[in-house]
């Protein structure tokens, strides 16, 4: 049950706010069709007799009269269109009806102001296009051949997700597996048994099988709900089509992960280890977490430019680089160069990481009350 | 009883940073006997033990199970009851059980049937699936003593197992080491319950300021470091030092009396009836016991630290 609380709990924040969204779409078209009595002041000229006496508005002269027309109550909205209306704003007055069915006044205004520009130009293409932008569809070559555009950081940019719920699905959880020893005092019998490397290797094996289990719990319904009731819960089409699976940056995209996955690991089982309870964890679990999302603020520079010396700084930063990497990796700005010696950096601080996990729980997992310094984990023969 | 060490410890040196916590021990334990390891608190009895497990390395010196390094390989012949008590929270005392039983290549069956039969001797069989963290604080340690034992150790290492038990309870798991140690078990008890080591163990080995102090048989040590004492009852006024004999422990009513040297008790009764206003209801002679001369050697001047 516990396994499954978090992809339950998941699941229905996603379907609360899905119903939310469905409501307030159909609370919002409900808005947009009531229907309301309007007198017009049109100082611009855009709109037009026509126009007006089609939508049913009184025509007036004077702001002042439309103002005084809506306090008695002889009308429910005053729209005043100044001379410029592009400069200048169009103003309304209308009886108050709620702040969410407030805004079908603006939506008036501005539809009576469109149909008054479109019926001077005539209709016609020109108009619809003005109105509506026009598809356009893409095509990138590289190298001679053919790129997917956007759909090229889909594939590597699933491994960004997966790196994000694993670390919000097992972060907490490989950081107390450690602790919870400590606190529970079995320990020292289980050391008699087992050594500590088995144990650690033991719990990151059963935590990777307990978010498989979690991811799992939440894409199954997914994927149900895609395929058996796309239409009823109108879930538009996923077009594959322009998703690219080039092996390269897929393969990239795997090792950052599963290098950045072995890092803070390390970092977090020894975090566990070196400190006497759940709750002094929790502190130096905050800042691991701050830097491994730190590179998201910095998103804008990542993507456009690379080059950048901070940019470099975070690709190369053991703690930064894991999302720094397949965010770059995601969008093609990563040469081969940078990309093996960011795995370099990320596998062989992730094994020392590992390795400083296991000593410091050999020999912390037993100092049920302190905290263990560096200089004495480091130097305590093992 | 066999004579081959099942424990050998060789010149054993155990230094913390600049804290010398063991310094120059050497001691072994024969299989089959049930061997006291006494040592006043942060003496170094659990350094020790933790070393000779493999949980810590030795500064020095050499540390041997069965002739080798002890790796958790050798896990199916150990029981270990560490003095720092715990278990799974969470999960039901038969689970837990299992699982130790498991660690230590018992099989699934085997592990469950021993279990529940051990259940039913404590008086818990009722509480097999109940989540530890329910039950009292003496329930657990008699399954923390259960997982020691249900894998029949040919060594079992108790640190403090009776601590926090009441008396009936410290009864019931003598009663369960003594079996084990009719069967052919190896015992190194680590304990401050003098009356256990007097009625269980055949060997002793005291610590004091890292070093061995007093090693030997339980007979050996009270002939060597054991005093004659004269246990007294009275009525009326004891005066407390005599010209044959030194009260060592006084109440209103009864005493603890040494003789002094060169005097009998045989010359110290005569002195005391001559005590006008003393009336003696009882003068009983003994050797002093374990906890006498445990008392003693620990009064003794600390030795300068080493290192």
């Amino acid at each position: 049950m516990r396994t499954l609380s978090i992809p339950v709990l998941l699941a229905a924040v996603i379907a609360l706010s899905y119903f939310s969204s469905q409501v307030s779409n159909e609370a919002d078209q409900k808005v947009q069709q009531s229907q309301f009595s309007i007198a017009v002041e049109d100082a611009s000229g855009l709109v037009g007799p026509e126009v007006l006496r089609a939508a049913g508005a009184k025509i007036v002269v004077g702001k002042a009269s439309g103002i005084e027309m809506v306090k008695r109550g002889q009308v429910d909205a005053f729209v005043y269109y100044p001379v410029g209306p592009a400069q200048h704003a169009v103003e309304v007055y209308a009886k108050d009806d709620g702040i969410i069915n407030n805004a079908k006044y603006s939506a008036a205004a501005s539809a009576l102001l469109k149909a008054g520009v479109t019926a001077k130009l005539g209709g016609g293409e020109a108009v619809s296009l003005l109105q509506t932008p026009p598809d356009v569809s893409v095509v990138t070559y590289k190298d001679g051949q053919e790129t997917k555009g956007f759909g090229r950081a889909v594939a590597p940019g699933l491994f960004l997700v997966l790196f994000y719920a694993v670390i919000v699905l097992l972060g907490n959880q490989m950081l107390t597996s450690t602790t919870e020893e400590k606190e529970n005092r079995v320990i020292e019998m289980i050391l008699t048994s087992v050594t500590a490397r088995t144990i650690i290797v033991g719990k990151i094996l059963s935590l990777v099988g307990l978010g498989i289990i979690q991811i799992v719990a939440i894409l199954v319904p997914v994927l149900v709900g895609y395929f058996g009731f796309r239409e009823v819960l109108n879930i538009p089409v996923l077009d594959l089509s322009q998703v690219s699976f080039a092996p390269w940056p897929i393969g990239v995209g795997a090792a950052i992960f599963l290098g950045g996955f072995l890092l803070f690991t390390g970092l977090l089982v020894a975090i566990g280890a070196a400190v006497p309870t759940a709750k002094e964890a929790g502190g130096f679990f905050a800042v691991a977490m701050i830097l491994v999302f730190v590179p998201f603020y910095a998103l804008g520079a990542i993507v456009t430019s690379p080059d950048q010396l901070v940019v470099k700084v975070m690709s190369f930063f053991p703690l930064t680089a894991p999302i720094t990497l397949m965010l770059r990796n995601a969008v093609g700005n990563l040469s081969a160069g940078e990309t093996a010696v960011g795995l370099v950096i990320l596998y062989v601080t992730g094994a020392l990481l590992m390795a400083l996990a296991i000593r410091i729980f050999r020999f912390g997992s037993l100092e049920y009350a302190r905290k263990l310094g560096i200089r004495e984990i480091l130097t305590r023969r093992a | 009883m066999s004579a081959s060490p099942i424990v050998s410890i060789a010149n054993f040196r155990m230094q913390f940073g600049d804290n010398v916590v063991i310094d120059d021990l050497s001691f072994e334990v024969n299989a089959g006997e049930t061997f006291a390891f006494l040592g006043s608190n942060g003496s170094g009895k659990t350094t020790t033990i933790r070393t000779l497990l493999g949980i810590f390395e030795p500064t020095a010196g050499e540390l041997l199970v069965k002739g080798r390094h002890y790796d958790p390989s050798m896990s199916a012949f150990l029981g270990y009851l560490p003095e720092e008590r715990g278990l799974y929270k969470k999960e039901s005392v038969l689970d837990t059980m299992l699982y130790f039983g498991e660690l230590r290549w018992m099989s699934r069956p085997a592990a469950r049937a021993w279990s529940l039969t051990y259940l039913e001797r404590v008086g818990l069989a009722d509480k097999a699936h109940v989540a530890i963290e329910k039950l009292s604080g003496g329930q657990q340690q008699k399954i923390q003593l259960g997982v020691t034992i249900m894998n029949d150790p040919e060594l079992m290492i108790l640190d403090e197992p009776t601590k926090g038990f009441d008396p009936v309870n410290r009864r019931l798991l003598m009663e369960i080491v003594e079996e084990h140690s009719r069967r052919g078990a190896t015992v190194i008890l680590v304990t401050h319950q003098m009356e256990e080591v007097e009625r269980l163990c055949d060997r002793v080995i005291l610590l004091k300021d890292g070093r061995r102090r007093l090693y030997g048989t339980v007979d050996e040590i009270r002939r060597e470091y054991g005093e004659e004492v004269i246990d007294l009852e009275f009525n009326g006024q004891l005066p407390l030092k005599g010209r044959r004999y030194e009260a060592k422990l006084a109440g209103k009513r009864s005493a603890e009396l040494v003789a002094a040297d060169g005097c009998t008790p045989q010359q110290v009764l005569e002195e005391l009836v001559g005590h006008h206003d003393l009336v003696i209801t009882k003068f009983e002679l003994r050797r002093s016991s374990l906890d006498d001369i445990f008392v003693n050697i620990y009064s003794e001047p600390t030795e300068v630290p080493v290192g």
